[in-house]
């Protein structure tokens, strides 16, 4: 097992430097704005461009550049500068850490509180009203972009422009630590819009995969051996089941904790999705690529803890 | 020598899908038809805030602002962008400073009279009031000494202040006898303070006005040497990114004793505080600032903010809202939105050196050709929008004696709407028998890839494709098409729709100077987009910035205005208003010599 994990910790480490170069070289290759120019305005003289360029390295050649910025992630943990602020790209990204931790860890509880019941629900009690209802609106809250999801319980939920003024609107956020009450009602409309989608996906395959698995020979087995219909279902039923589920979740944490940018925006929670969205409305690659770097971070980090939960779920998978 | 304007105003001013529904509430625009001009839609009392109450307002209470964009730079020296400086004038006390309805003089902030010149146009001399205070941790009064420094650093890099050069090179000791900047941040031979409260500019030119003009913009307001000197000799400098002091009736909530504002009033790309600055008295300013508090939240989406505020009570935006929410405002919420002209111009830039468009009777061409009505109903309407005309846009000194609203009346410009026969004569006066262009260049054409001015762009590309040209047209954020096309003339771009330069201040030289000079064409960061290099133009300019006087300066670009128009130097498209909205709890007070935006050292609560 221990074998299987450090593979897997170096399989994440190459994916990891393909993504740093990746980035960069995309920042390269793709049509966007001179930093320089950027930082020094519109009135800035040449002098002033090229005295910009040598301050922030960009007057060297690219392979350079490259090095430096991967010497310094390595060694140093530094991610660099942002062009606009000079602000230190590690020092926002912690900054805008907790906000995003908050909606994603949030949201995915009330996904998998919501999902999880309902697949297994419709799961058992298939083509009834329930089941059509209840896939019927997982279908809606898949097809619906979360942007208009977002706004639209905005306009019916939030205590300044909703209809009906129940949660805590846009802007409200607050750190838990400075109010935990509020930080707590600034989230749940958040963490309802974001986990509706996600909610709904769950639902969908774990109701397929649970309809799949209650057909097996081992259920009727279970059955057959007198065990009560609620220990098959929960036990043998949807232990195997939910394998997909834990596959998605990993994917799903793995991006939310990258930031979810426009439920960031919709919302105005100033975490990592919004910081990356403005950083690329403004070409301010060394934040882009700070933020970048933190979702595959995240996202493999994450497949690796599926990947050994996979294993304790399903011994098939188990390493010999 | 413009201050950047929040790139929204010229971005999401309207859309096309507001522009049916703002022409529905009264225009009488035609897009269609061929009439000279365009009538433009009467406001209704309150919604133009040239005639607007600035005092008896009622004092106390705290303003609840959202603004999509963040501030850029909170350091004096280095502002120059119209959200930053929504908190400059509240905090900081230039020289001279506008009046919120005052778009032509600049009247005395620090400064206890209009200055004096002398010396034929070289010598500027400014006296200061004595007892205005810097606020914490500084508590002292403010010397000339303070405003000297101020403007020196302004040549310091690690500042990065953008229009030193332009304005305050003709200082003696500044620049050398080829116009490069040779201060760096250290004193400089014609700034003399011979009392604490008089400060003295030597200019090595007959250039006082545009210096004097210049006394309006924040890098005059006072910076205390011992307090920010050891943080200016650090690249880049923390003075206005984590220290800060004001002199104005606000200040950023800040650490008393260290003047630390970072993250106790200013939560970068989150939001601001601005509190009273305990040091201000009021005997010294003219302005009111009835508000205690004024809380400034950063981010969310724009329709969602519009709401906030629009259902609101003590709540203000203070960049442009979105088009769907000037709509609703108009239509619902009438006494809280205003509509400032003045806030811009827009036109295409067109290669005169190089290509199709070297030929001056291309450029009348597709200047007549081009359906200026129809972008402004992709813009929203005449709400927001009006044709342009010419370069010197509405509330700047030299619009009227340029031609006003409809402009010289010279046959390309008569047509907003486009004339495609007015178009081909001049077509055929360039050498093209049928009227169509029968070359074998390919126009490279570069806009901005936002929705709204992809779809003005468009505007663009039908009028030449009307007049035979093959466009080869690509759409890049903003950024990149000012850094990396746009501004570089070595991208041999024919065409750049969507540009324009606003004033940092009422002289029309402000204008027409940067984006027109031919001399001051650049490799890169190049902000005469079109490469207008015309001999006479240039000297008519270098003649006109020695002018002294607001009448004759005022008519002086004036004529020069009407030479750009003559050689259609670039193709018009629009005039900016800019649409402000504010809480039913809120008694806004606008800022016509920007672009409209809101004044917190004037509005107040209801």
């Amino acid at each position: 097992m221990l074998t299987f994990i450090i593979r897997r910790i170096l399989w994440g480490i190459l994916a990891m430097a393909i993504v740093i170069a990746i980035t960069f070289l995309l920042f390269y290759l793709l049509p966007s704005a001179n930093p320089a120019v950027l930082r020094g305005g519109r009135n800035a003289s040449p002098a002033t461009i090229a005295y910009i360029s040598a301050e922030l390295g960009l007057d060297k050649p690219i392979y350079t550049q490259f090095w430096d910025y991967v010497k310094n992630i390595v060694l140093h943990f530094d991610l660099g500068y942002s062009y606009y602020s000079s602000a230190s790209v590690t020092g926002l990204i912690a900054d805008r850490l907790p906000a995003t931790i908050s909606l994603a860890g949030g949201a995915i509880v009330v996904t998998l509180l919501a999902g999880i019941p309902v697949g297994i629900v419709s799961a058992i009690k298939r083509r009834t009203f329930f089941d059509r209802a209840a896939m019927g609106t997982a279908l809606v809250f898949v097809s619906a972009p979360i942007y208009w999801l977002g706004l639209i319980a905005l306009y019916l939920f939030a205590a300044d422009i909703g209809r009906f003024r129940v949660f805590d609107g846009s802007g409200s956020y607050v750190a838990l630590s400075t109010d935990p009450g509020r930080w707590f009602g600034s989230l749940i409309l958040p963490w309802i819009v974001l986990a509706a989608t996600l909610a709904a996906v769950y639902a969908r395959v774990l109701r397929g995969s649970l309809i799949d698995v209650m057909g097996e020979d081992y259920i009727r087995t279970a059955r057959a051996k007198g065990l009560r219909e609620r220990r098959v279902i929960m036990r043998h039923g949807v232990r195997s089941a939910i394998t997909p589920i834990v596959t998605l979740i990993g994917l799903d944490v793995g991006s939310l904790l990258g930031g979810a940018v426009l439920t960031e925006s919709v919302f105005d929670i100033p975490g990592i999705g919004r910081l990356n969205y403005d950083a690329i409305a403004h070409s301010d690659f060394p934040i882009v690529q700070g933020t970048v770097l933190l979702a595959a971070l995240f996202i493999i980090a994450a497949n690796i803890v599926v990947d050994i939960a996979y294993a304790y779920l399903d011994p098939r998978v188990r390493p010999s | 020598m413009s201050h950047l304007i929040n790139t929204r105003v010229f971005a999401a001013v309207g859309l096309a899908a507001a522009a049916a529904t703002l022409a529905a509430c009264g225009s009488s625009s035609n897009s269609s038809s061929n009439t000279n001009t365009v009538k433009q839609l009467p406001l209704k009392p309150g919604e133009s805030p040239s005639q607007q109450q600035m005092y008896n307002g009622k004092k106390g209470g705290t303003l609840q602002v959202y603004n999509q964009e963040d501030f850029e730079h909170l350091d004096p020296g280095a502002a120059y962008f119209s959200v930053d400086y929504e908190a400059m004038y509240a905090t900081q006390r230039p020289l001279y400073a506008y009046m919120p309805n005052n778009d032509t003089l600049a009247a005395p902030d620090l400064a206890t009279a209009q200055p004096t010149i002398s010396d034929g146009g070289k010598t500027v001399t400014v006296h200061i009031k004595p007892n205005v205070m810097f606020g914490p941790p500084v508590n002292r009064a403010v010397t000339s000494a303070d405003v000297a420094y101020a403007i020196e650093r302004g040549a310091n890099p690690n500042i990065g202040n953008a229009y030193f050069g332009p304005y305050f090179g003709a200082i003696v000791g500044a620049e050398d006898a080829k116009g490069k900047v040779i201060a760096n941040g250290g004193p400089i031979a014609g700034i003399t303070t011979p009392n604490p409260t008089t400060i003295v500019f030597k200019l090595s030119s007959p250039t006082a006005s545009l210096l004097v003009g210049a006394l309006s913009l924040p890098l005059s307001a006072p910076v205390p040497a011992s307090f920010a000197k050891p943080m200016d000799a650090k690249k880049p400098t923390t003075y206005g990114s984590k220290y800060v002091v004001a002199t104005g009736p606000y200040m950023f909530k800040a650490n008393p004793k260290t003047g630390e504002f970072l993250n106790v009033g200013y939560f970068p790309g989150k939001s601001s505080v601005l509190v009273r600055n305990p040091n201000w008295n009021a005997k010294t300013d003219p302005r009111p600032a009835y508000l205690d508090q004024i809380n400034i939240n950063v981010g969310g989406d724009q329709t969602v903010i519009g709401r906030q505020v629009l259902t609101g009570t003590n709540t203000m935006e203070n960049d442009t809202p979105a088009n769907t929410i000037v709509k609703l405002a108009y239509q619902k919420y009438p006494s809280q939105i205003v509509f400032t002209p003045g806030a811009g111009d827009h036109y295409m830039a067109v290669d005169n050196k190089h290509g199709p468009f070297k030929n001056v009777n291309v450029r009348r061409a597709v200047w007549a050709a081009i359906d200026r009505t129809a972008v402004v109903r992709v813009l929203g309407g005449t709400l927001v929008a009006a044709p342009m005309t010419h370069f010197i846009y509405p509330g700047v000194a030299g619009y009227d004696q340029s031609g006003g609203a409809s402009g010289p009346q010279v046959p390309w410009n008569v047509n907003p709407a486009g004339n495609l026969a007015v178009a081909m004569k001049y077509m055929k006066a360039a050498g093209y028998p049928t009227g169509k262009y029968t070359g074998s260049a390919t126009i490279q054409y570069v806009g901005e890839n936002a929705p709204t001015a992809t779809a003005r762009d468009e505007i663009g590309v039908q009028a030449l494709t009307a007049l035979g040209f093959k466009v080869h047209a690509t759409y890049v954020d903003q950024a990149t098409m000012y850094s990396k096309y746009c501004g570089v003339p070595a991208q041999n771009i024919d065409a750049c729709p969507n540009v324009g330069w606003i004033r940092d201040f009422a002289d029309p030289q402000t204008v027409l100077y940067v984006p027109f000079w031919g001399p001051g064409i650049v490799p890169t960061n190049n902000s005469d987009w079109g490469q207008v290099d015309d001999p006479k133009i240039n000297a008519a300019m270098d003649k006109a910035a020695l002018v002294v006087g607001d009448a004759a300066r005022a008519q002086a670009w004036a004529n020069i205005d009407r030479m750009l128009v003559d050689q259609a130097v670039a193709i018009p498209e629009d005039f900016d208003f800019q649409p402000n909205i504010v809480g039913s709890g809120v008694r806004g007070i606008s800022d016509i010599w920007d672009i409209g935006t809101w004044d917190y050292s004037f509005s107040s609560l209801k």
